[in-house]
């Protein structure tokens, strides 16, 4: 049993900690575990000493010799090895805590769990975060590392005529940004682009979801009979890849060839310029994303409607509560509440809805006076910019842009709905 | 807090210290240019190929590399990589020494190749000769040779005998074609291209005088654009003139084409040789192809060429036995193998003026063609051109004015040469 010791000095141990892992420990008489800190950070910077080294000078500098050095994998070596330094800080910083409340402990003259009993005691608090650490390890190299190597390509000036490995790279800073707002061949378009996103976000989205809620309504009163016939009718346009039905629906919509016009628009006499003139091609879009989109609205409304309780609509018809009343009143809010998350998905899906856009007339036509196509959104104008002239600097930049509208939408959307409330705080 | 903070300098500090650290290295030139030599003569073991992952291709060469082993002793490994992938696998691949000593492209992405540093020129010496001259001078950048040509294409008249007993010569042929055979209401068309297609459409302003980039001596200038010259205008007004007429419906499409062209209700089309096979199945007999007609002022219109050729890897060991079997691979001979087999038109001279295929009727029409053709431009600043210019024709089939089209696309085109970097 040590003895309460006054002039042991916490602060020490954490400066010795703080030096090199362990010191501190061995200031305390905690031997084995000193030792066992010692080991493991002299292993760490063996091992990553020399990777650690070239990282963080490739993130520095991105390389020195055109065609030894390769900008992109200094890039991404860099990025790994501050990951690495992440962790090992972290695991540092519990090093110099420890070796502090070990000190103070000493100092009080408190006896010392054993090492067998403080893993027991680490293990058995500890539980939940032991097992979920490797899933975090992975996420962090998975997604976290490939978004902050797309964030730093929009700080260089990797485009064509800077392509490692003949040149490398170089960091510019906010140039792309700058260039993005003062260059008139992107400034000029960005606006109209913009603007039509946001109304084919809205309105796709709005009429995707209003006929997916008005079908599963119609489908589940239990006046209905074939229920299972109709449902799987009504989840068919699901079932075929999308890519497949945009293709053949940009056949269908040839303004002279395409079946709309000449077999059912004939037999009014009307022939519509469904792929010559923006306003058409939009309403295009429109109708083929809402046929695209209802299916999986259609099945996620059925799925919650079967979970409202009838007692509810009893209770209302006792009341003398009308049709409308008890939608407006029941059905819809309990709808909304369980949906609210995957309905905001739809919205930041269709802000990105890339595959329609490019798909069915690759954003045209064309408009006179405007760098983009009639009918472009944002993801399928810098898809253009991009890799026809290889910018992948602007590429990254626009992107970052792009994405910090959809997470801002999303983040603010997410705290209003209830969903991501506490239970019992509604 | 404060801990927290000092913390955090340390870390930043230590990230200063090690940054400024660095590889330790040789500032000296990694290769000695002496020794690579030395190191070259010696044979090989294997050869690396990537190639095209196309199955008829494939079979074809597989002969070609097996006779190259049989020759030489060298064991050709031959990868499937997708032509259209190739040159970003390659990025990757090269500096990690898992790439290939020869891979393979279309000609017109020479420019980004070399800008990005993964080809070396190839010394092809007296063998120069025995290459079509447009093949060469579509390999040639900045003065150099890049890669040995393979195959040549470009496109051409095809035409339904049932039809039209024989090839319009001239354009006056082929506008009383199209109007003796034109009834767009029944979808009988006697003249279809994709008019809105600047590949396509490019020989008719190229046949007045029109260029995409100026060439002088085997450089491009990209600040000279002649899409909106005279002649560019010219040839703008006469593919107006068949949408104005009705010859050619705005919406065509390339799908739509092949497919009234294989149904019989149309007459000629201007379209490539990679519409050969579904043609035939469709035609049998009845087709047959012949160069583009020529124009009123006498000129042939000049079709852009497109070659595919055999590159030498910027990171190859072994270039010197690497040339040697690209040499091999596109001589007469093997040449003439790989068309039968693959049926692409070679790029060897003797192999493309050989009876096989000039006596072959399908082929022949592209054969000549490619002699009043000129390659598309391999400079990377190319790939600006194809969008404003598609654009630009999708206006002149509604029906604007072409001189202002054409200067709107030029000037379009100018902004995103600037706007891609180059010249920075």
């Amino acid at each position: 049993m040590p003895e309460a010791n006054v002039r042991h000095r916490p602060a020490v141990a954490m400066a010795l900690s703080l030096l090199f892992a362990g010191l501190g420990q061995l200031y305390n008489r905690r031997y084995v575990k000193g030792i066992l800190f010692i080991i493991i950070e002299a292993a760490f910077l063996m091992t990553f000493y020399n990777f650690l080294n070239i990282g963080l000078w490739g993130l520095v500098t991105l390389g020195e010799i055109p065609m030894l050095d390769h900008s992109i994998f200094l890039l991404i070596q860099g990025l790994v090895s501050v990951i690495i330094i992440v962790f090992a800080a972290a695991l540092h910083i519990a090093n110099i805590i420890d070796a502090r409340n070990d000190a103070r402990r000493r100092q009080r003259g408190e006896p010392f769990p054993s090492l067998w009993e403080s893993c027991r005691n680490a293990w058995d608090k500890g539980f939940p975060y032991i097992f979920v650490t490797p899933g975090l390890v992975m996420l962090l190299f998975i997604v976290v590392l490939p978004l902050l190597f797309m964030v730093s390509l929009a700080f260089t000036d990797y485009n064509l005529y800077h392509s490692p490995p003949r040149h490398l790279l170089n960091w510019v800073g906010f140039e792309n940004f700058k260039n993005l707002v003062s260059i008139p061949i992107w400034k000029s378009t960005f606006f109209s682009v913009l603007a039509w996103t946001i109304v084919w976000t809205v309105v796709a989205t709005t009429m995707q979801i209003a006929l997916g809620l008005f079908l599963a309504l119609l489908v589940n009163d239990p006046r209905i009979k074939f229920k299972r016939f109709i449902r799987t009718v009504l989840i068919l346009p699901w079932a075929v890849p999308a890519f497949v039905t945009i293709l053949v629906f940009a056949a269908m919509f040839n303004d002279k060839f395409g079946a709309i016009n000449r077999e059912v628009l004939s037999l009014f006499g009307v022939s519509v310029p469904w792929m010559t003139d923006p306003f058409w091609t939009k309403v295009a879009l429109i109708l083929i994303q809402t046929w695209l989109g209802f299916p999986f609205v259609f099945a996620l409304f059925t799925g919650v409607l079967q979970s409202i309780s009838r007692d509810w609509y009893e209770a209302a018809d006792i009341d003398g509560a009308t049709r409308w009343q008890k939608f407006r009143s029941i059905t819809l809010p309990h709808v909304l509440y369980a949906t609210a998350p995957l309905l905001i998905m739809q919205y930041a899906g269709n802000f990105n809805n890339f595959n329609i856009i490019y798909l069915f007339n690759d954003g045209g036509p064309a408009v006179r006076g405007q760098n983009a196509g009639g009918t472009d959104i944002l993801i399928s104008w810098v898809y253009d910019l991009t890799f026809t002239t290889n910018n992948y600097n602007m590429a990254a930049a626009i992107s970052l842009i792009i994405g910090l509208i959809v997470s801002g939408f999303a983040i603010y959307q997410f705290r209003r709905t209830r969903s991501f409330k506490e239970e019992g705080n509604i | 807090m404060r801990k927290a903070l000092s913390l955090f300098l340390m870390a930043v500090l230590l990230i200063g210290v090690l940054g400024a650290c660095g590889p330790k290295r040789d500032v000296q030139q990694p290769k000695g240019n002496d020794q690579k030599t030395a190191e070259q003569d010696k044979k090989p073991e294997k050869l690396v190929v990537w190639v095209n992952d196309d199955e008829k291709q494939k079979q074809a060469l597989k002969d070609i590399f097996q006779k190259y082993t049989e020759k030489t002793g060298i064991k050709i490994e031959m990868v499937a990589v997708s032509m259209l992938d190739q040159t970003k696998k390659l990025a990757l691949d090269g500096p990690a020494g898992k790439g290939p000593d020869v891979f393979y492209q279309p000609h017109d992405r020479i420019g980004d190749i070399v800008l990005q540093g993964l080809a070396d020129p190839v010394d092809l010496g007296d063998a120069k000769g025995e290459y079509s001259p447009t093949a060469i001078n579509a390999v040639t950048y900045d003065g150099k040779t890049y890669g040995v040509p393979m195959v040549v294409e470009t496109y051409g008249v095809f035409y339904n005998k049932n039809l039209v007993p024989e090839a319009p010569k001239t354009m006056d042929d082929l506008m009383k074609i199209a109007k003796e055979k034109t009834n767009a209401a029944k979808d009988q068309y006697g003249f279809l291209m994709e008019a809105t297609n600047f590949y396509f459409v490019y020989p008719f302003f190229a046949g007045y005088g029109g260029y995409v980039f100026k060439n002088e001596n085997g450089k491009y200038d990209t600040s000279d654009i002649g899409l909106a010259n005279d002649g560019a205008v010219k040839g703008a007004e006469l593919v107006q003139s068949w949408f104005k007429n009705g010859y050619i419906p705005k919406e065509i499409t390339g799908d739509i084409m092949n497919g009234l062209f294989t149904k019989g209700n149309v007459a000629v089309a201007i379209t490539g040789p990679w519409n050969i096979a579904s043609y035939k199945e469709a035609l049998g007999d009845k087709l047959a192809t012949a160069p583009l007609p020529v124009l009123d002022n006498g000129e042939h219109p000049k079709s852009f060429v497109g070659v595919k050729t055999w590159m030498l890897s910027a990171y190859s060991q072994n270039k010197e036995w690497a040339v040697d079997f690209m040499k091999f691979v596109t001589n007469e001979e093997n040449s003439l193998h790989y068309y039968e087999v693959a049926g692409e038109m070679p790029a060897n001279q003797k192999a493309l003026t050989n009876e096989k295929i000039t006596n072959d009727p399908l082929i022949a029409g592209f054969a000549e063609q490619i002699q009043y053709g000129e390659p598309m431009p391999n400079v990377p600043e190319m790939s600006q051109v194809w969008e404003p210019m598609g654009n630009a024709l999708q206006f002149i089939a509604k029906g604007d004015n072409p001189k202002a089209v054409l200067g709107e696309a030029v000037k379009t085109i100018q902004d995103k040469i600037a706007a891609s970097g180059a010249g920075k």
